[in-house]
């Protein structure tokens, strides 16, 4: 794989902004291919995939702004399969891989890797990565609370050619499937997988074909060095300085208590580097290693930085991150269990970064989304005679945070998918899985408070249709409401945290916790979660805005005097006691100012 | 005097085109400016256009039309400016926010952007009315119909003065007496309201959809009476023989009652026609797989057309609307005549999606517009005539148009004025090419198996530079280019789509009975609908669709199929088109997995009589025609080249021109590209070919 020496050629402007189009086009291809043919609701409805273009060093050409949970993550990845394979790349090879300490996320994203030859030599590769509903292990679809190490989560497949020279490793595939639950549905997703992969393929040498391999080269080395100018002169709007931003952890059940993980960012010129620190890894699944961890920092740098696509890797050669040292919750090492770790910790990495740029450049930051607090389920499908098994997306949509311009968007998170995830349609679920879904709803008063209001959070009320249903339950921000930015802050905190709320017979319990639970037809559990942060103190919010907000059900009238000091006199008519107001909201101004 | 025309109006956003066909297969188009606060008005100035030009009165034309249909944007504008009426929906309990939470997305290309606007809701939460009653998914009733709640939705509704409301209860496709007695309900308490209900207006799996596309035709029914009363009774006073057909964004004519009923349909009604007027101007030369092109002033719409069929779009985002019902597949992109150069962030040079529109214009209109623009690109690379366009009616300023492009691309990018109109002139034609990427080659289609047809005023100055960039061989240019939609309207069939639902799996004989069964369903129901529209016989047509996938998948993948019983005989007919079908598009299939139905459409047509084909005559010789000569650029060096330039309107059958070359219409400037041949055909198209060696 040697590179071969690069010789100074001039790019034609009009064929750089063609090629760029191309790579768009290409990688926007691979993308609805998958989500067109994956049997994964969490990919085909939810996004939770991503694909990118690498050239053969292998440097990140083209991600596409899939979901943010995977923003970098595939560029530690591809270095280190390729290293691996080092020496052993050929023509119609396919490698796929899923575990952490070999530069994935988490072990439940499964990723295909497709060398591209052009005349012989490796050119590209073509990424695709996806979150399977199951890849074994103890507990369906992966998420064990009680994993006290990594073994004890799924099966870890290092980087492992699949296909070797054109030649599918049936041995290998039947290994890995059958350590799989639903079968079928993961070899469907393998399959949409692949298929993308060519798809990938087919675009890039077709675009090779027609530019010549020579500009094309030239095009999108520019391509890079112009992606890191362009985050340079960002950063280079920065004031000189070291900024600290903390957020805590809070504790999901597993007893250590509350964590705090701290960023602190140095900008020097042009250049940032990320310093993070957190606490010593835990025997529980929300320790994130490192590749995971550079979506989360990744993701707290682009709510600043709030670039349009299309993205490389030049936009992080300016930034240099270190994420404290091995054997940490956020730089775990085996046998750390992990596979929480794309919303948590990673959400509360990606505050604490998000809060440290706040402080450099308070004028353009949003505030937090609403945290993942979400539901998997599993249970035998008597309809069909089958298994199932999936993360309910629905579940884990928060709201998202205001900004210094508008209201966060309702129903739009969570945090680390930045609304990329889709929920998947009621009838389409039903008629997927064996179960009823009472409820999708807003919540009243779960947008954090501030002048402009955050995001509602959403409920989702389940019963099993017909046999018993496993739920477990992950994330957290159960307790802590999403944070808000320049002064935002809530009175009401209970409505904008995530909860599950079950109902057995005739007997109901709040629970905050991560846990396994088998309910049975006739129960049902509602699954809450949390609203956005604000922006903003609540008692500069127009009171029209909050009687709006009122007459939607968005605000109760509680909400309406606690969080924003404005005093409905009437339910029926909405209407406002102005002078009352003014006088409690001057006393909250007050009360915030001490 | 008796039936001797039929007019198309064809509603744009600058101007409503108007077709009139007659007999012996002459075509007229005629243009006036569009009226969207009174879009009557426009009709009425544009039959007076008409009446003058053949000297008789507007009554006299109408009554001799056979047909006078309409393609209107009454729905779009009302969507767009969000000017529809005041709406409510009935929903199931639990259920009220589906339509706002919108599945949880967010909008891509949007992702990190703090000031992207949610989406205007078209029902605001109070108006949103949940209602006790369950269906589930085997259609059993798990709780009844509360009554009381819908009345006291009513109530709220009068209450707030709302005109028209949606109802939409989940699983209501498998179930729907819930929804038809809400209907009751409603239509007794609110007697004057206009009603949609979601089981009967698309009646197909996924509730979001559903409800948001009820909500959509509620939202716009009200708007679309209003001004399909008004035309109806238009034509009615001048003694139109036929009610008026209005298009359909399906691509087929309907009447003014089902117009209301399915405003929805209404909605991107515009370029729906392209692909029956691509197949139309096609068909003399044998063609049947079609990418017709529209270029405007602002936009580029792209539609495809493969064997004589054209892809349908179903449970899109449209303006940011969920809508399910079909709509003929249209690519619509920033491109056009008026879209701006601009140079980006990262430092390289952009094409729109920001257009002058028509004020200020492009800077060579020399209507006080300073940003370089496509046209201004084309007047200085000496495609377009300096002297005007429209034969002279709309002077061109050449100094504007270098100047905008010197001031904002050139002297930046450090390049020369012809170079960086060649740039803009590249980037623009390889966005469209991108654009034409995304309904051929995302869809499992080759490009160079296509012919190549240019519609709208500003296509033809780039349509070989597009054939050449996606490999297409041949083109097909009619001289009405300008009108081409307009013209396609009035050589369309009446087509209604009726759909089921029917998630099956292929592997019992259950299945492919009741499939059979639906289909026989929803096919006398259309039918009957046809027939009461004066069609019978041969005249009516059914073509038939599946919506299907492997067990797990969740996304279906819509195939054709033909109309023959469906049993355990033919079912395996029916799971090879559909293997075949996903390899193409997604380079597998999976053989031995189970396949399931979703849903089930089929699509009726009412056939129309279609007007006799324009022929063109002997006429002049090219060199007769040859007006003289402008140096233009065809390369990115920027270098000049001697050009011909021609009169179209002269041109006789069988004229031949060698590119490089520029032929002039009066609505369109088609420039002929080094390495391509242009020859006019009797059927008033020019064939526009690649030479056989060395295209450029």
């Amino acid at each position: 794989m040697a590179a071969r020496p690069r010789k100074k050629v001039e790019v034609d402007p009009i064929t750089l902004s063609v090629v760029r189009g191309i790579l768009e086009t290409t990688q926007r291809e691979m993308t609805l291919s998958l989500e067109k043919t994956a049997r994964s609701s969490v990919f085909n409805l939810a996004h939770d995939y991503s694909t990118a273009l690498f050239n053969h060093r292998p440097e990140m050409i083209l991600q596409g702004q899939d979901i943010p949970i995977h923003l970098g993550s595939l560029i530690p990845a591809m270095k280190v399969v390729a290293k691996y394979f080092e020496g052993d790349i050929h023509e119609g090879d396919l490698i796929i891989h899923n575990d952490p300490a070999w530069g994935g996320s988490h072990a439940i994203d499964t990723c295909f890797y497709k060398p591209v030859f052009w005349k012989g030599r490796l050119k590209y590769w073509t990424v695709c990565k996806g979150h399977l509903t199951d890849v074994g292990g103890p507990v369906p679809a992966g998420y064990n609370p009680n994993a006290k190490e990594i073994y004890a989560e799924c099966l870890r497949i290092p980087p492992v050619k699949v296909w070797d020279r054109g030649q599918p490793r049936k041995d290998v595939l039947n290994l890995l499937l059958t350590n799989m639950r639903a079968r079928r549905d993961q070899e469907g997703d393998f399959n949409a997988l692949i298929g993308a992969c060519q798809v990938g393929e087919r675009a890039l040498l077709a675009m090779l074909e027609k530019y010549g391999e020579e500009q094309v080269d030239a095009c999108i080395e520019m391509l890079l060095d112009m992606a890191e100018k362009q985050m340079r002169s960002l950063i280079a709007g920065v004031p000189d300085g070291t900024y600290e931003g903390a957020a805590i952890l809070e504790d999901a059940g597993h007893g250590f208590g509350d964590f705090e993980i701290k960023a602190k960012v140095t900008i020097k010129g042009d250049s940032c580097h990320i310093a993070i620190s957190s606490p010593p890894q835990i025997p529980y699944f929300i320790n994130s290693y490192e590749g995971n961890s550079h979506s989360g920092v990744y993701l707290g740098l682009m709510m600043f930085a709030q670039l349009p696509p299309p993205y490389n890797e030049g936009l992080y050669r300016c930034v240099t991150v270190d994420f404290g040292p091995k054997g940490t919750i956020c730089n775990a090492a085996e046998p750390a269990p992990h596979m929480n770790c794309t919303t948590t910790p990673m959400e509360t990495l990606t505050d604490a970064v998000r809060l440290a740029f706040e402080k450099a450049v308070p004028s353009k930051v949003s505030a937090s989304w609403g945290h993942a607090n979400g539901l998997n389920i599993a249970g035998w499908d008597k309809r069909h005679d089958e298994e199932y098994v999936t993360m309910v997306l629905a579940t884990i949509i928060s709201g998202a945070g205001a900004t210094p311009s508008q209201d966060g968007w309702h129903a739009c998170g969570p945090e680390c998918c930045f609304g990329a995830l889709t929920s998947g349609d009621v009838e389409l679920l039903e008629y997927s899985y064996p179960i009823i879904i009472h409820r999708y709803s807003l919540m009243t008063d779960s947008g954090g408070a501030g002048r402009f209001r955050g995001g509602s959070g959403t409920a989702w009320e389940v019963e099993p249709l017909n046999d018993d249903m496993t739920f477990i339950t992950f994330g957290e921000g159960r307790r802590i409401p999403a944070v808000g930015a320049a002064g935002a802050a809530s009175t009401l905190v209970d409505t904008k945290v995530g909860r599950l709320e079950l109902v057995e017979g005739k007997v109901s319990e709040t629970i905050r916790e991560n846990v396994i639970r088998v309910i049975k037809p006739g129960d049902r559990i509602t699954n809450m979660n949390p609203g956005g942060g604000g922006y903003g103190n609540p008692m500069d919010r127009a009171v029209e805005k909050v009687t709006w907000d009122v007459k939607n059900g968005l605000v109760s009238i509680e909400g309406a005097r606690e969080d924003y000091g404005v005093v409905i006199t009437d339910p029926a008519t909405l209407s406002v006691d102005m002078k009352a107001t003014e006088a409690l909201r001057a006393k909250r101004r007050a009360q915030a100012a001490k | 005097m008796k039936s001797d025309y039929r007019l198309g109006i064809d509603a744009g956003g600058t101007f409503t085109d108007f077709v009139l066909a007659d007999k012996s297969g002459q075509v007229r188009l005629f243009k006036a400016l569009s009226t969207p606060q009174d879009p009557t008005l426009a009709i009425r100035n544009g039959l007076a256009l008409i009446s003058e030009e053949l000297g008789v009165s507007a009554e006299e034309v109408v009554s001799n039309c056979d047909l006078c249909i309409n393609g209107t944007t009454v729905g779009l504008n009302a969507l767009i400016q969000l000017k529809g009426a005041k709406t409510g929906l009935i929903c199931t309990a639990g259920h009220e926010d589906s339509l706002e939470i919108r599945l949880g997305h967010k909008e891509d290309g949007y992702r990190y952007d703090p000031e992207y606007p949610p989406a205007t809701m078209l029902v605001p939460r109070y108006l949103r009315r949940g209602v006790r009653e369950r269906v589930l998914s085997d259609g059993t009733i798990r709780e009844p119909l509360t009554e009381a709640d819908v009345r006291a939705a009513c109530e709220t509704f009068k209450a707030e003065g709302v005109d028209t409301v949606a109802i939409s209860f989940v699983w209501s496709v498998l179930r729907p007496e819930h929804e038809r007695r809400a209907a009751e309900i409603v239509r007794e308490m609110m007697p004057g309201v206009i009603l949609t209900v979601g089981s009967e207006l698309y009646p197909q799996v996924r509730e979001y959809t559903r409800t948001s596309t009820a909500v959509v035709n509620a939202y716009l029914a009200p708007i679309m009476k209003r001004y399909v009363d008004a035309v109806d009774a238009y034509f009615r006073a001048l003694g139109a023989k036929q009610p008026v057909r209005y298009y359909q964004s399906n691509g087929g004519l309907a009447i003014g009652q089902a117009m209301t009923d399915r405003s929805v349909y209404a909605i991107n009604s515009g370029p729906a026609s392209a692909p029956a007027a691509g197949q139309y101007v096609c068909e003399p030369f044998g063609k049947k797989d079609v990418i017709t092109v529209d270029m405007g002033g602002t936009s580029f719409d792209i539609t495809l057309t493969k064997d004589g069929s054209t892809n349908i779009n179903k449970n899109i985002d449209f303006l940011r609307y969920r809508i399910g019902v079909p709509m003929i597949q249209v690519e619509t992109l920033g491109a056009g005549g008026g879209s701006i150069g601009w140079i980006d962030e990262m430092g390289l040079m952009q094409m729109g999606p920001q257009s002058a529109g028509s004020d200020p214009g492009p800077a060579c209109y020399g209507q006080g517009g300073k940003l370089p623009t496509v046209s201004d690109a084309n007047l200085v690379l000496g495609y377009l005539n300096p002297d005007g366009l429209v034969g002279g009616r709309l002077p061109l300023d050449a100094a504007k148009a270098r100047e905008a492009i010197q001031t904002h691309l050139a002297q930046p990018l450090k390049m020369s004025v012809e170079r960086a109109a060649y740039g803009m002139f590249t980037i623009v034609n390889a966005n469209m090419v991108n654009g034409i990427r995304r309904v051929t080659v995302e869809r499992g289609y080759d490009p160079r198996d296509f012919v190549l047809v240019g519609a709208g005023g500003a296509t033809a100055a780039h349509i070989t530079a597009l054939a050449d960039a996606m490999g297409i061989d041949t083109i097909v240019l009619p001289k009405l280019a300008s009108g081409l939609c307009a013209f396609g309207q009035i050589i369309s069939d009446v087509k209604y789509n009726y759909m089921a639902t029917a998630p099956l799996r292929l592997d019992n004989d259950a299945a492919y009975s009741r499939i059979d069964q639906l289909f026989a369903e929803i096919e006398a129901q259309g039918t009957g609908h046809l027939k009461s529209d004066g069609f019978k016989g041969k005249d009516i047509v059914v073509k038939r669709s599946l919506d299907m996938r492997y067990v797990g998948q969740v996304h279906e993948c819509t195939v054709e199929i033909g109309t023959f019983k469906v049993d355990a005989r033919s079912i395996g007919k029916i799971k090879d088109a559909f293997h075949k079908r996903h390899k193409e598009l997604y380079t597998y299939a999976e053989p031995n997995s189970t396949v399931e139905v979703v849903n089930i459409e089929s699509t009726l047509y009412g056939v129309v009589d279609k007007p006799a084909r324009m022929t063109i005559g002997k006429g002049a010789a090219p060199a007769k025609a040859l007006k003289g000569y402008r140096d233009a650029v065809f390369s990115a060096d920027g270098k000049r080249v001697k050009t011909p330039i021609y009169d179209g309107t002269p041109l006789g059958a069988g004229a031949t021109i060698k590119g490089p070359a520029v032929i002039e219409e009066i609505t369109t400037t088609i420039v002929i590209e080094p390495g391509w041949t242009a020859r006019l055909d009797a059927s008033g198209s020019y064939l526009i070919t690649r030479d056989k060696k060395g295209a450029k």
